[in-house]
């Protein structure tokens, strides 16, 4: 418990050191840092339909970082999130259009099995070569996002393009509103159905089955597993998929709830914003709900910032940065630092 | 033929620079993947400050200002805030990618885009094809044999390669680690602001938001390809040079052919090679494990 | 005459835990001066203070009268100080020349080429007897080798004090007798020698003088070696620490180990019944990481028996252990273990089998540091489920503390991190893993390394208990005491092969010769 409590205070003492470069580089650049904070505050959490918004982009956010913890957990890197994302968007959308005529529920099912499916196969590639040839998977999964962004830009403005679409952004033609999960809003029973779902089987798999407490040694000891007969390519091929397979579902969910379509370039920073998520909760499930309702917060924040407040939607990709920089610090600065009791 | 070694050692240049940075990074202990947001905030930084006050000589120096200064952040959160070096290495990228996109949103609207009024300097039409090589280019090779002959023929070098690989040796005949590794990313600041200044100044003169587009990254594998060795991680890093020039050419010859999103795809491809090729020879890198072990 | 080196009320504290307690000593110049203990009586922390790699808590150290700031090397260095440390500081990927050089200061030479490096240090090494070509890299030398390159290493300045941690642990008596000739001739050209040792039959070798610590306080000496003897010093190396638990004929016999006085010879143990629990036949394997391989390995381990490997590290040891395991593919030979063959089978299926492994490495290999106990104790029975079973992690924290308790672990809680441990309780929580009721063959490499002296005798304790139960036990060893004195056989192991096979009372002298393959 009291580990626990001092794992919270220093997320948020981090948080807060984040929070202070970033002021720092909005004073520089000749914005009013409090103006800033407090338009993001409005953004994120204050102003009208704030919290929907929150939900909308926190729920999705939410179905990736749970695969990262089960990644991160058992000590495999996987920052291809974004990519797994993308690639469960196109699975979807290929599954709709490739099933016309059949019963909504029947598209709606498959569609979300081909976005999990599609997910799962963009991070077994990485996964086989990290497991067979110990290929680092950083790497491999930070240029597999880069691909599956220039896959994505290829398939809707390709063989998925919207025919009557026009402008800069390519799009698919538009999901029928009965296979649709949800209205433009993103908050829908099935869409909260579908994530508390996943939450559930992310915590009873990483707390309440041997795959948890082996992926999580292996994780902080790989060397130890395999001198008590574990075959970490099973554990770390199992990681890699579900990691994959959850990405591909929040895309899958994108896809067929809010956005209605498959968008060339959607959600750009949805990966590193899901990493993220995962590394503030300290590699648990149940943390990762509410850090996700803040970053859920800070997305809609990054569209209320341009449109509303005038002001660069960057500065969140900014503020998610710092924080990604001072997370995983394990020092504390010596103010913050709880007396120590003698040891028994 | 000729356009092709003009062409791959532009395109090379600013990788080569900042897969420099990486190598002394490396050897000193630390896996940087903050190199693409170095390599962008150079472009960045020497475009605009190029653009504000008129002179590419400032825009150089404010480039290898703003690297050195991210850096000197990069070494505090790794060193004494005892942050994982990969996931902090990400942030700094991200604060990078981030931090340009705000900077030219404030300066210049939402364009997205900025021109500067002149490069670095170039050699000239009197070279014919090679006219088009500018300092930085040019600067390369004696570069890269600066590195190598640091790393590999100093007593500085091999107390930096001690810190990398054993940091207790290095501590025991005095030698701080902590410190060396300070120096390497220091001194890797200034290669990456080169490198990103290079990338931006070098050719059309322009930055655009998001142009390093993984450039960073790849360096960094380049770095991995050459097994750490700064020869190696030149060769690397001219490797994927090529497959770039490649798919453009085969684009000019194919056209609809060889569609766009594909052509584009290929120095990626090849980065997922080369470490996978460099993993079955010499044994994964395996970085993470690294830092999530015991220790 | 001023003292080559002195401290006084040195003290050193990691956190809570004073590891050196108002240590207070003076060494005369040009002698050899042993500092002898058991593990965990504050030797290495006193070397690393003495070379200026730890900074005192409190009290000074002076050198040549002169005072040395603490936790400065660069100081400890110019002054002549220089350490040689148990486990080599040479980065693996240095050639000899490169090592020798990476240590120095001063501007000349701080710039060279390839050849002119291999000159300089040709000389230097030659003139002490260093028998490797300057440009071989470190990670391709014997031990002795590299443990010769680190002396000429702390040699290649101007060295006025030379401290050695624990040299002799990785070498063959032969090669530590050669060692102890070495430094005696550094001694007479004007080296002053510091030896941390905690064998009495080496101290009593090597040394002119022998200093005991124990508990991080000193318990006596600097004492002129020549009025000293074996049982005095054992005496003050173990102090008045309760006796362990067993017949006090063994008893004798393990604290005659323990510090290395007289060899034990070994008693017969009679065997429980002949049947096999294990064999090799002719196993041969690839070379490894480390370049080792197995050479047509056939040996058997009966029911009720304790089979010691002896042999100097790096010779096998570490690729028998993982053909036992099927953590290394056979290019010859079968596997037997209960009387199955299991050459093809994983370890897991092995383990199913009753295999269990103490491996060599505490921390790494036998323990997730980070994680807490219940899950190191739980991983064994979690691997033989299947990995979507649901678990109840209160049952299994309930086990792991009734598992602990029974063995005597000191815990606070099953959720804290193994790291919290000290080394003989974190041995503990392996044994209790591993010595469990279903297992047939218990393979201990290096069981007691770095225990200290409770802790060893209970490690000796559970393998004798073990045994009369009617197990097969693999002890390896490079401790030949602890060898000699529980092993009821022992084999010895030399570039990959077997090169003797011994049975009590052994003879140092044929077990020695056997180890660096003279017959």
């Amino acid at each position: 418990m009291r580990a626990r409590l001092l794992a919270i205070i220093r997320a948020i003492a981090f948080i807060a050191l984040a929070l202070i470069l970033c002021g720092i580089i909005f004073e520089a650049s000749g914005f009013s840092a409090p103006d800033m904070f407090s338009a993001i505050l409005d953004g994120a959490f204050l102003s009208d339909g704030a919290l929907i918004h929150d939900l909308r982009w926190a729920c999705p956010l939410f179905v990736s970082a749970t695969g990262v913890v089960v990644a991160f957990r058992c000590g495999y890197f996987n920052v291809g999130t974004q990519g797994q994302f993308y690639l469960g968007g196109v699975g979807a959308t290929v599954a709709v259009a490739l099933l016309p005529g059949l019963p909504a529920v029947i598209v709606t099912l498959v569609a979300i099995l081909a976005g999990i499916g599609f997910g799962a196969l963009w991070a077994f590639w990485p996964g086989w070569l990290r497991i067979r040839s110990g290929t680092d998977e950083v790497i491999t999964t930070l240029m597999g996002n880069f691909i599956a962004g220039l896959l994505l830009v290829w398939v809707t403005s390709g063989p998925l393009k919207d025919p009557s679409g026009s402008g800069q952004v390519t799009s698919s033609p538009p999901v029928p509103l009965a296979i649709r999960l949800s209205t433009d809003t993103g908050v829908s029973v099935w869409i909260l159905a579908l994530t508390v779902l996943v939450g559930v089987v992310t915590w009873v798999l990483v707390n309440r089955t041997a795959f948890g407490v082996l992926g999580g040694l292996a994780g902080r000891n790989p060397v130890m597993v395999t001198w008590q007969g574990a075959r970490l390519s099973r554990l770390g091929l199992g990681a890699f998929l579900f990691s994959g397979a959850t990405a591909g579902l929040a895309g899958a969910m994108e896809v067929l709830g809010p956005d209605g379509r498959l968008v060339s370039g959607f959600s750009p920073a949805h990966g590193f914003t899901a990493v993220l998520i995962a590394l503030v909760a300290n590699l648990s499930v149940s943390g990762s709900v509410i850090v996700a309702l803040f970053f859920g917060g800070l997305a809609s924040a990054s569209l209320y910032l341009p449109v509303i407040a005038g002001l660069p939607s960057a500065a969140i990709d900014m503020v998610n940065a710092a924080i990604a920089l001072f997370i995983t610090s394990r020092a504390m600065p010596g103010w913050l630092r709880l007396p120590r009791r003698n040891r028994s | 033929m000729m356009d092709l070694i003009v062409a791959v050692l532009r395109t090379g240049t600013p990788m080569i620079y900042v897969a420099m940075a990486g190598v002394l990074a490396q050897r000193a202990g630390v896996w940087n993947l903050g190199l693409e947001g170095l390599m962008i905030t150079g472009a960045c930084a020497s475009a605009v400050i190029a653009e504000q006050t008129g002179s590419v000589a400032l825009g150089l120096l404010g480039a290898v200002g703003f690297c050195v200064l991210l850096s000197a952040l990069l070494w505090l959160v790794i060193e004494k805030l005892k942050a994982n070096p990969i996931i902090a290495g990400l942030g700094l990228t991200g604060l990078g990618l981030g931090g340009t996109d705000f900077g030219i949103q404030a300066v210049y609207g939402s364009e997205g885009a900025v021109t500067a009024p002149a490069g670095i300097p170039t050699l000239g039409p009197a070279f014919g094809p090679f006219g088009v090589l500018d300092a930085l280019v040019l600067a390369m090779p004696v570069m890269v044999f600066g590195v190598w002959f640091a790393c590999r023929r100093t007593r500085f070098g091999l107390r930096l390669t001690a810190s990398g690989e054993h940091p207790f040796a290095a501590r025991s005949v005095g030698a701080d680690p902590a410190r060396m590794r300070l120096i390497a990313l220091l001194l890797g600041g200034v290669l990456a602001g080169l490198g990103g200044a290079e990338l931006s100044l070098g050719g059309l003169d322009i930055f655009s938001v998001g142009m390093t587009a993984g450039r960073g990254f790849m360096a960094f594998s380049a770095v991995i390809f050459g097994a750490g060795h700064p020869v190696g991680a030149t060769f690397a890093a001219l490797f994927f040079a090529l497959v770039e020039f490649l798919g453009i050419k085969a684009q000019l010859v194919f056209g609809e052919h060889a569609p766009r999103d594909f052509v584009l795809m290929l120095p990626y491809i090849a980065t997922v090679l080369g470490i996978w090729i460099s993993a079955r020879l010499r044994g994964g890198a395996l970085l993470s494990a690294i830092e999530m072990r015991d220790g | 005459m001023s003292a080559a080196l002195a401290c006084d009320g040195l003290t050193i504290r990691f956190g809570a835990f004073t590891a050196l307690s108002a240590v207070s000593l003076s060494f005369a110049p040009r002698q050899i001066h042993a500092v002898c203990g058991q593990n965990g009586a504050g030797k290495t922390t006193f070397a690393r203070a003495c070379a200026g790699l730890l900074a005192p808590s409190a009290g000074t150290i002076q050198i040549g009268g002169n005072p040395l700031r603490g936790g400065h090397v660069k100081d400890a260095r110019a002054a002549g100080v220089e350490l040689v440390h148990q486990s080599f500081a040479l980065p693996p990927s240095f050639t000899i020349a490169e090592a020798m050089e990476f240590g120095l200061t001063g501007k000349r030479g701080a710039v060279f080429t390839r050849r002119g490096l291999q000159a300089r240090w040709r000389g230097h090494l030659e003139a002490l007897g260093v028998d490797a070509k300057p440009s071989t890299r470190i990670r391709d030398l014997p031990v002795e080798t590299q443990q010769a390159v680190e002396i000429a290493r702390a040699l290649a300045g101007d060295a006025r004090v030379l401290i050695l941690d624990e040299p002799t642990a990785v070498l063959a008596p032969a090669a530590a007798e050669a060692l102890f000739e070495r430094l005696k001739r550094l001694r007479d050209s004007g080296v002053t020698v510091l030896i941390i040792l905690h064998k009495i039959r080496e101290v009593l070798a090597v040394a002119d003088t022998v200093s005991v610590l124990r508990g991080g306080k000193l318990v006596a000496g600097p004492d002129d070696a020549a009025s000293l003897t074996a049982a005095r010093i054992a005496t003050a190396i173990i102090g008045h620490s309760p006796a362990p638990a067993g017949d006090s004929a063994e008893t004798a016999e393990d604290i005659g180990a323990l510090v290395g006085t007289d060899l034990p010879h070994g008693h017969r143990h009679t065997l429980t019944g002949p049947r096999s629990v294990a064999a090799l036949t002719g196993v041969t394997t690839r070379p490894g990481a480390d370049g080792q391989s197995l050479q047509n390995i056939t040996l058997t381990v009966g029911a009720g028996e304790i089979l010691g490997i002896a042999g100097v590290e790096g010779n096998g040891q570490r690729p028998l252990v993982e053909a036992l395991a099927g953590l290394v593919p056979l290019t010859e030979g079968s596997v037997t273990l209960d009387g199955a063959t299991v050459t093809d089978l994983p370890l897991a299926e092995r383990r199913k089998r009753g295999l269990r492994i103490i491996p060599f490495e505490r921390n790494t290999e036998g323990l997730s540091l980070s994680s807490p106990l219940w899950e190191n104790f739980a991983a064994r029975s979690l691997l033989a489920k299947s990995a979507l079973s649901l678990i109840d992690p209160a049952a299994l924290r309930r086990a792991a503390h009734k598992a602990f308790q029974s063995w005597d672990v000191r815990f606070t809680s099953v959720d804290n991190p193994a790291r919290s441990l000290s080394g003989g309780n974190a041995q503990k929580v392996i044994l209790s893993r591993e010595m469990d009721a279903e297992a047939k063959l218990i393979i201990l490499a290096q069981p007691t390394r770095g225990l200290d002296l409770g802790a060893t005798a209970f490690v000796w304790q559970a393998m004798r208990e073990t045994r009369d139960r009617g197990l097969g036990l693999i002890l390896i060893s490079s401790d030949l005491d602890e060898l000699f004195d529980i092993s009821d056989r022992l084999i010895v192991l030399q570039g990959g092969r077997i090169a003797g096979q011994f049975a009590p009372p052994y003879d140092l002298g044929r077990v020695g010769s056997a180890m660096v393959g003279e017959h």
